[in-house]
């Protein structure tokens, strides 16, 4: 097992190498740092503008290929990502942003999945009934709504709740209250903040699932060795559980696993409307910006979340089918 | 060899209590067409140690009364009546209440071995878990129980092979596997509900046998459902008869085919092929259709097919009634049936095949195979593949067959029967070997247009006649689309449509209709039409009538045959069903994995078999007449066909023939290393086999 998952880790790194280096090169030569000085009065001469963007490693008087040389090593030595054309570090701002971003996402993905699987193994197992229904009713509604909708009516009930309820732990903005102190203060204050985002992320997550295990459930519900399971005295609700949810798990368990990446950068709407400062947001800005180093760096923390969502597939696939260790 | 002691003769009644007993069992469920009957009215009690057949065709509701009887049906499906398991009514329990007889005091045999066991967990794990559910033990006892049971129902090397998954075993083996599920916690009563019908004809002797061994060691009494005959003759020893939902006889196994009462089963005897060693007797199929069971008619609900049907069966339908000296008979007539003075077939037996077997008069050479070969390579890695070895799924196959002439390929799944045909069918240069049709080398063939004209000559009938017909085309479009495709005009398709109909017996009104809306043996009928549309003069018939129920069977076997004398047709068929071979054949070939092991005229086969490979196939059929049944000597091969990737370097069959463990060291020598080269019998130059010991 752990050869098995050191050869698929080494496998990835590889591949995360090439696709950071290609980043790379399509980044120099799309983005261009100049173009942030145009607007600037007084005017400055090219002469200027290149020679402040050179103490960041972006002059593009240098050639492409010994800019890109001077980056990969230090990345590689000091696993220094750059600076973004305003000399910003793009470490401290990737570090923090992933914390922040991971603080939302985490929680979020693990609610939707929970929740959608759980429905999912409800409403199949009473397919047809009312309360499969209703359920399905609600998730398809809940589907076709964007997230910026769904955002902004979550804000509007909680300002409505803080207003008439007299609540005042509702917080629409903002990751964290400033001039909390303490450690027990910043958790409970940061946790009170994460409530609305982590709910947006929930019902915009959720439904997928729900739908796809209902179906994949169904697909095996009635499969005959549910009912062998039955036979030898089990009741419905346990054959189900044991024998035709395990086996319908797996094709979640790849997709949760492969869902990470994009939640972490893909959550841009909901970021942007609770004011929080995670990767999604980040990369937005890095874009329009011009900022290579950044827009880099990103991609490669993707590359680096999408491995490690591989991985972790494999991981729960082999737990969850004993068949993949036999071969 | 394994010459098993003959099967034991049907258990006398005692008075001991029955362990089951039935009471008027209903089960409907809805439906689009409204409420379907499934079982209208069964009861019936069941004695520890005996065994009570259920025979029918399909939805006569024979698997529904099993799933009743074991609280596992879908929650929509409607119950009534009584199912008294030890004197405890279980029809009313909840779910939990049942979860804790089931697999407890009632366990379960399922039909599809394939599927009936959890792919994600291994047997061991499967059959402990089974019994810690009734039982208190822990996780180490309950496996070595598990290996046990393992042992008990004739798995090899039961304690290494706990720890496999289903998907390494066979069919047969699995099916061991769910047997042991059932009897693990020493069940009082056992339900099988069509146990061997997936299976092999070798491999369905072993699990009989496996089946027969859990019921003495566990003393409970057997409900075995089943559409063939021959094996309720061999294990019953009580038989009930299901039809449209109901019982329309209960007998004894003796007195049910010494004088089948009701006219139904008289005529499901009348239309079984058997591979008795007597003459062929004519089939007579039955006729008509199973009823449909939502909105049953008035009346007897086999009055329609009924011979010997009066005007009173179509108003009234018969209870079972006690008929002296027989059983429980569903029918008016059953006391002049039962006396003899009424032949319950009617008339109809005269319409029967008019020559049975008349080998035609040997016509041109249709398609000639020598030394076909077809080989697949097993491959390894899942990016790039490695070729770790290769399957010989055909070695150097060879017949010839002629217009008029029937060539039936018979042998195990896995033989290399289906593979063959394709090979034959693609039209290409083989791997290895000629293909010649009507004299054509097919390796010659270059241009399409010729490839195509060929094609007409050749053409297939499948096994699942709805699977291969498309389910958006009518009836019309279906027969015409060949027609087309070979550019004839409007008029002469419309033409030839009807003559196809006609020629299949039916009616020109299913030329709109789509096939879901024909039975079974419609479609086959379409099907066959529709591979005739293109006057091919060799059709390959894959499995043709294994889909079919037994009294739809017979009318296609006669119509098969009567297609063959008038078109001059020749037919190549694959079958597993021996008795439906020796039925429409003129020639046998024997294959076992790839080879051909023995071939020669059917009659010749049948009644003096050499190879000992086909003398055990032939003894593994079962025969429908209880007293023939249970007294001749059967060979049961052990073990199971091996993988084609690994081919023996001697004779292909020496892992399990019988002749090589009695042989001597100089013969066995010669099994193993030296493969046996076809030799004619003596005065028969078309009968030859691939053996060195006969």
């Amino acid at each position: 097992m752990v050869r098995y998952v050191t050869r698929k880790a080494l496998g990835w790194l590889s591949m995360i190498v090439v696709a950071t280096n290609a980043t790379y090169f399509l980044a120099s030569w799309f983005l261009d740092p100049r173009s942030n000085f145009k607007e600037l009065r007084p005017v400055r001469s090219e002469a200027q503008i290149d020679r402040a963007l050179a103490p960041y490693n972006l002059d593009p008087g240098v050639p492409l290929v010994h800019r890109w040389w001077d980056w990969l090593t230090s990345v590689a030595l000091r696993f220094d990502w750059g600076k973004s054309p305003t000399g910003v570090s793009v470490n401290g701002e990737v570090g923090y942003r992933a914390l922040v971003s991971a603080e939302l996402v985490v929680i979020a993905t693990v609610l939707s999945v929970v929740l959608g699987v759980a429905l999912g193994v409800y409403t199949a197992a009473r397919q047809y009934g009312w309360a499969d229904r209703v359920s399905q009713a609600v998730s398809i509604v809940v589907f076709n709504i964007p997230a910026s909708v769904a955002a902004l009516a979550v804000v509007f009930v909680a300002i409505w709740l803080n207003q008439h309820a007299g609540l005042h732990f509702l917080y629409v903005a903002g990751e964290n209250s400033p001039g909390v102190e303490g450690l027990l203060p910043t958790i409970g204050d940061r946790l009170l903040h994460l409530i609305l985002p982590t709910l947006t992320l929930t019902l915009m997550g959720y439904v997928g699932y729900h739908l796809t295990q209902r179906s994949l459930l169904l697909d095996t519900l009635h499969a005959d060795f549910v009912r062998t399971a039955q036979a030898t005295g089990l009741t419905r609700s346990q054959a189900i559980r044991r024998h035709a949810l395990r086996a319908a798990l797996i094709p979640t368990a790849a997709s949760v696993a492969f869902s990470v990446p994009a939640v972490f950068t893909g959550a841009v709407i909901t970021e942007t409307i609770f004011g929080w400062n995670g990767m999604g947001r980040y990369f937005i800005q890095t874009i329009s910006k011009n900022d290579v180093h950044g827009a880099v760096a990103t991609a490669a923390f993707a590359a680096a979340l999408t491995a490690i969502g591989a991985i972790l597939a494999d991981i729960a696939t082999v737990f969850l089918d004993p068949r993949v260790r036999v071969s | 060899m394994t010459l098993t002691i003959p099967l034991p003769a049907p258990v006398p009644p005692t008075d001991a209590v029955p362990v089951l007993s039935v009471r008027d069992l209903r089960i409907s469920f809805p439906s689009e067409a409204g409420t379907v009957a499934a079982v209208r009215g069964v009861s019936f009690d069941l004695l520890p140690g005996r065994t009570l057949c259920i025979v029918g065709e399909s939805g006569s509701g024979k698997s529904a009364t099993a799933m009743g009887i074991m609280g596992l049906l879908p929650p929509t499906a409607d119950l009534r009546g009584k199912v008294l398991l030890g004197g405890q009514d279980l029809i009313g329990l909840d779910d939990r209440a049942l979860s804790k007889i089931r697999g407890n005091s009632i366990g379960m045999v399922f039909q599809d071995p394939l599927s009936a066991l959890t792919p994600i967990f291994s047997v061991g794990r499967l059959l402990s878990d089974a019994l810690r559910v009734h039982q208190d033990l822990t996780k180490r006892a309950a496996w070595e129980q598990a290996v046990q049971l393992l042992d008990l129902v004739g798995i090899p090397d039961p304690r290494g092979r706990a720890a496999a998954f289903p998907h390494e075993f066979s069919g047969g083996m699995r099916q061991r596997v769910v047997i042991a599920m059932a009897i693990a916690n020493r069940p009082s009563v056992l339900v099988a509900d069509e146990p061997t019908t997936a299976l092999d004809v070798t491999v369905q002797a072993q699990i009989l046998d496996v089946l027969r061994l859990a019921q003495q060691e566990t003393g409970a009494g057997l409900v075995l459902i089943t559409h063939d005959l021959g094996v309720v003759a061999g294990h019953a020893d009580d038989v009930a008869v299901m039809y449209a939902g109901r019982f329309v006889e209960h007998a004894g196994v003796e007195e049910l085919f010494r004088r089948p009462t009701m006219p139904y089963t008289a005529r499901l005897l009348a239309a079984v092929p058997t591979v008795d060693s007597g003459a062929r007797r004519p089939l007579v199929p039955i006729g008509g259709e199973p009823p449909a069971l939502a909105g049953l008619p008035d009346g007897c609900p086999f009055a329609p097919r009924c011979a010997v049907a009066l005007d009173a069966c179509r108003s009234d339908e018969p209870e079972l009634r006690h008929v002296t000296g027989h059983g429980h008979v569903a029918c008016l007539r059953a006391a002049e049936i039962a006396d003899g003075s009424l032949d319950p077939t009617g008339d109809a037996a005269c319409v029967g095949r008019p020559t049975p077997s008349r080998r035609a008069e040997a016509g041109e050479v249709v398609l000639r195979v020598e030394d076909l070969v077809k080989t697949f390579p097993v491959t390894k890695g899942a990016l790039l593949k490695r070729r770790i070895g290769t399957l010989h799924a055909v070695n150097r196959v060879g017949f010839e067959l002629r217009a008029g002439e029937t060539l039936g390929l018979v042998g195990e799944s896995g033989s290399g029967k289906t593979t063959t045909l394709l090979e034959i069918l693609r039209l290409r240069r083989p791997e290895g070997g000629r293909i010649e049709i009507s004299g054509t080398d097919v390796a010659t063939v270059a241009s399409g247009a010729r490839a195509r004209e060929l094609r007409q000559d050749v053409q297939i009938v499948m096994q699942d006649p709805l699977g291969a017909l498309d389910p958006r085309m009518p009836v019309f479009h279906l027969l015409a689309e060949p027609l087309r495709a070979i550019g004839r005009d409007r008029e002469s398709i419309r033409a030839r449509v009807h003559e196809l109909l006609t020629l299949v017996g039916l009616d020109d009104s299913v030329a709109d209709r789509f096939p879901a809306a024909l039975s079974g043996g419609q479609r086959q009928r379409i099907g066959i039409a529709r591979a005739l549309a293109t006057e091919p003069k060799l059709l390959a018939l894959d499995e043709p009538l294994s889909a079919l129920d037994v009294s739809v069977q017979a009318g296609v076997i006669n119509l098969l045959a009567r297609l063959k004398r008038e078109l001059g047709l020749a037919y190549l068929v694959v079958a597993h069903d021996l008795a439906v071979i020796r039925y429409i054949s003129d020639r046998i070939a024997v294959m076992y994995l790839g080879h051909i092991v023995e071939t020669g005229d059917t009659e010749a086969i049948f009644s003096d078999p050499k190879h000992p490979y086909t003398r055990a196939l032939l003894s593994a059929i079962p025969i429908p007449d209880p007293e023939r049944e249970r007294t001749r000597e059967r060979v049961v091969l052990e073990g199971e066909q091996p993988n084609a990737a690994r081919m023996p370097a001697g004779c292909v069959f020496v892992d399990r023939c019988p002749l090589y463990r009695l042989a001597d060291e100089e013969l066995r020598h010669r099994c193993r290393t030296e493969p046996p080269v076809p030799t004619s019998v003596a005065g028969h130059p078309g009968h030859r086999y691939a053996c060195h010991g006969v």
